[in-house]
């Protein structure tokens, strides 16, 4: 393929990127509409000496954090055992994680309305069992946050690991144990080094969903669990402050590149970024967003 | 293989907290009572018939169609050629390209959503609708961009040249050898891209009014402010439709080599 | 007579590296050639200029005396076959066999008739609605074979065809391949790493040292004459030595006798030194001689250890004088 052609294909992708994409993020930072004389920076600058938003951001980012290692805690293991189940098997378990990330993020939150809900399946099962006769506010607390996310990410974590895990020859544990390692040692000394690039993307990735999430956040944390996602839908859509909303925008959007930088780094630094980038390709981006 | 029942434990748990909910819904779905309620009071199909004669809920499921076909179908015109211009082309700056291409994966979708309401929609006057399809073909122009080069990547290069050696000229070797080459890989790109244009709420959040607004919006708003089980049925509508494109897919190229990897 | 390919002072850059330099080359009618080399010599990429995939930085090709230097590829009517084998997987064994025909728009009969035979000169008949990620590395070798010859190509070019099969079986399809050319009477350009291959099936071998002409010539009179020591290390050989009276010289182990103490030399060359090591090798032994400051190779039948005091004999006639990065003559036999 020449220059010149291969120049003329990017031609309309580019376009499409730069007018749906590039023009109207930069040009909501540049420039609010409306004129506001302290501009998105200004605004941002206030915020950042506000009590209330930083401890929703402070709040958004715990959120991130918990959601990030639960998920990790609740995948790696699954990821593992996919990793080291007969062929047949792992395809089955594999197909069981994926498939939850194509179902809507709404279908699978809502689920958690059925068992914290004022009459739903938890507080029916403590009522039933007569531990109390009133149960204690389960919904719209960060506790319920954290279970939508968990639930909603765990998937995600699952193929980050399982991508890294997937490359390691079962063979290599058997050697470790051949040369006396006890089967604990040859998983912490050959399996987890080896799949700390899947770690390190996976939770990459969760923690930058869970920190942008809107769908979870809105149902089961309402508004007296504000999140930095709820706080810009507000201002957005409910106060019309588009200052304010750009605000939060670069506010999340840098906390989630921040974090990126980060475990790209350290990703790096350990075997080699070119494992960690080869994780899922289809996977990776796909349910990333998909999931938000 | 050795057993090890602390492993089994874990995962058991996992598999449980992953999908016992989504079964939870489906058994609200079939409740009779007017709440979510444990346990259901009695069973019925009410919910169904609900939700399949609720306006609100089939035109925005009309518009969730029409928006992730379209956004779909233009994000993969203009997708593939990407991929073949950043895997095949030598061009200088080819990383930079490839960032362009995934960037807006790092940006959250809903300040995306946010930009493109106040540029394109109350700045430059863009409907609703084009401002949808707009915003979702490029949220899925990475998906688009990566798969098709993943498959691209593994294709051999050389197969176009043996085309052209073997008499095609460049643009019958395109249509006779590298598409049907990278079909598998399209199709792929496509399925996936249909379904997360059509999940996507973040993005559409801000774009959608009355009139034209998507399924997964609609849900949402409808949960806001009522809690009957209506959206429980539509989820184990959803729920059902996904199975079945799972299944297809699975008949087809195989469900893990498309979703999984 | 019209030349199928020659080549005119083609040189071939990539950004400051010269990877062929003012290459003049003919290749004869109805033989075989191979482009002989190792990595980063220039075979693929002159191959790859005759093809039509790469454009000379200078220089003139012609195709049956026809200039044909920017020409594209689909318009040379050559067959290309890959390292890779480049078969097209989403067609069956017969339509890859078919494409170059439907691409010339050959009758439907026609087609059938001229797939199925290339397809029985490769012995693969039975395999035609096979698609090619079910047949074996030999077999696809075979399709990519017959896809190439089934347009009756003017030179037929191979790139490297055997190096992807393993030792037993590219010894096997070389004399498949030397038959198949045989048959068809095709002008073949092979391109090889593989002096063993070229040297069973070249009627004119092409040796490329750093994108320039080293040597060429039939096997025959190259490889008891390399014309430079790199041709010489290339073609396997492993004495070079300094002979009093004759300067820089080779030869090969087997022609040079090593003499116990007390052994009666019928004559030539001896230099004296010590047995450093000793190989049996069943119906002789190879030992390696300390002589001075070189180390000569050469054989023995007699029972010699390390560290004997021991003669080596090197016979006039058989060794080859290396002049020391001398310009190569390129003159040989059906060449210009």
């Amino acid at each position: 393929m020449s220059r010149r052609s291969a120049g003329l294909l990017l031609v309309p992708g580019i376009a499409l990127l730069a007018f749906g994409f590039v023009f109207p993020v930069c040009a909501m930072l540049l420039a609010p509409p409306e004129g506001d004389a302290a501009g998105v920076a200004g605004r941002l600058g206030g915020m950042l000496t506000d009590g209330y938003v930083l401890s929703i951001a402070l709040r958004t980012v715990r959120i991130g954090l918990i959601t990030m290692l639960a998920s990790l805690l609740l995948g790696f293991p699954v990821a593992y055992a996919i990793s080291r189940a007969p062929a047949r098997r792992a395809g089955v378990l594999l197909a069981l994680s994926t498939f939850p990330l194509l179902l809507s993020t709404v279908v699978r939150t809502y689920s958690w309305l059925v068992i914290l809900g004022r009459n739903g399946l938890l507080s029916g099962v403590l009522t039933g069992l007569g531990i109390t006769a009133h149960p204690p506010q389960l919904l719209y607390t960060e506790t319920a946050i954290v279970l939508g996310l968990v639930q909603l990410f765990t998937p995600l974590m699952i193929l980050s690991c399982y991508g890294s895990l997937s490359q390691v020859d079962s063979r290599l544990e058997e050697a470790a144990r051949g040369l006396g390692a006890s089967s604990g040692r040859a998983f912490r000394l050959v399996v987890l080094p080896m799949a700390l690039p899947g770690v390190a993307v996976g939770s990459t990735l969760v923690f930058a969903g869970a920190v942008t999430a809107f769908t979870t956040p809105m149902l089961l944390g309402g508004t007296r669990q504000r999140t930095l996602a709820t706080l810009l839908y507000d201002y957005a859509s409910v106060s019309l402050d588009w200052t304010s909303a750009s605000a939060v925008a670069v506010f999340m959007t840098m906390i989630v590149l921040a974090v990126g930088v980060l475990t790209g780094r350290v990703g790096a630094s350990r075997l080699g970024a070119r494992r960690a980038r080869k994780v899922p390709p289809a996977t990776a981006g796909a349910a990333g967003e998909g999931a938000v | 293989m050795r057993r090890r029942p602390l492993l089994t434990a874990l995962c058991a748990l996992a598999y449980l907290f992953m999908l016992g909910p989504i079964l939870l819904v489906v058994a609200v779905a079939f409740s009779g009572g007017d709440t979510i309620h444990f346990p259901p009071e009695g069973l019925s199909l009410k919910w169904f018939g609900k939700a399949l004669s609720q306006h609100s809920f089939t035109s925005a499921l009309g518009t969730s169609v029409l928006v992730a076909t379209g956004a779909t179908l233009l994000a993969l015109l203009v997708g593939v050629p990407l991929a073949l211009a950043v895997q095949r082309g030598r061009l200088p700056g080819r990383r930079v390209i490839e960032a362009l291409c995934l960037s807006p994966i790092v940006v959250p979708e809903l300040v995306v959503g946010l930009a493109l309401y106040q540029q394109l929609m109350v700045g430059l006057r863009v409907t609703a609708l084009g401002t949808l399809m707009i915003g979702h073909a490029v949220l899925l122009i990475p998906y688009a961009v990566r798969v098709t080069g993943a498959s691209l990547a593994m294709a051999d290069p050389m197969l176009e040249e043996a085309a052209r050696g073997l008499g095609a000229g460049p643009v019958t070797a395109f249509f006779r050898v590298t598409l049907p080459v990278l079909a598998p890989g399209i199709l792929s790109a496509g399925l996936l891209s249909f379904i997360t244009s059509f999940n996507n709420v973040p993005l559409s959040l801000l774009l959608t009014g009355p009139g034209t607004t998507t399924l997964p919006v609609e849900m949402l708003h409808y949960v806001e402010f009522s809690f009957d089980p209506v959206v429980a049925a539509v989820s184990t509508l959803l729920l059902a439709l996904t199975v079945a494109v799972a299944v297809v897919t699975e008949r087809l190229i195989g469900f893990n080599k498309v979703f999984g990897r | 007579m019209v030349n199928p390919v020659e080549l005119d002072g083609v040189t071939r850059e990539f950004g400051g590296v010269t990877a062929v330099q003012d290459l003049d080359l003919t290749v004869p009618e109805g033989k075989f050639t191979a482009l002989l080399g190792p990595s980063g010599c220039g075979k693929t990429t002159t191959l790859r200029m005759i093809a039509g995939y790469l454009a000379p930085t200078r220089g003139r090709i012609l195709l049956d005396g026809a200039e044909a230097t920017r020409l594209p590829p689909e318009r040379r009517n050559l067959g290309m076959v890959f390292q890779s084998y480049a078969l097209f997987p989403h067609l069956t064994v017969a339509k890859n066999v078919a494409f170059g025909l439907r691409m010339r728009k050959a009758g439907r009969e026609e087609t059938r008739r001229r797939v199925g035979e290339a397809l029985e000169l490769v012995g693969l008949s039975h395999l035609a609605e096979r698609r090619p990620r079910e047949l074996s590395g030999g077999q696809q070798q075979r399709v990519a074979l017959a896809r190439a010859i089934v347009i009756r190509p003017s030179v037929l070019l191979l790139d490297e065809p055997l190096s992807n099969l393993d030792a037993r079986l590219r010894v096997q399809m070389r004399q498949e391949l030397l038959n198949v050319q045989r048959e068809t009477g095709v002008t073949a350009v092979l391109v090889t790493h593989d002096q063993d291959e070229a040297l069973e099936l070249a009627d004119l071998m092409v040796i490329l040292r750093d994108g320039r002409l080293e040597q060429l010539g039939h096997p025959r009179d190259v490889f008891p004459a390399p014309a430079s020591r790199f041709v010489a290390e290339f073609l396997g050989y492993e004495n070079f030595l300094t002979v009093p009276g004759h300067g820089p010289v080779t030869i090969r182990p087997e022609y040079v006798r090593v003499l116990a103490a007390g052994e009666e030399p019928p004559g030539g060359t001896l230099l004296s030194g010590t047995a450093a090591r000793v190989t049996y090798r069943g119906t002789d032994c190879l030992v390696a001689v300390r002589a001075g400051d070189q180390t000569v190779l050469g054989t023995t039948a007699a029972e010699i250890r390390p560290g004997d005091e021991v003669r080596v004999l090197l016979p006039g006639d058989r060794l080859i004088h290396l002049p020391e990065n001398a310009p190569v003559p390129a003159t040989a036999g059906d060449t210009r």
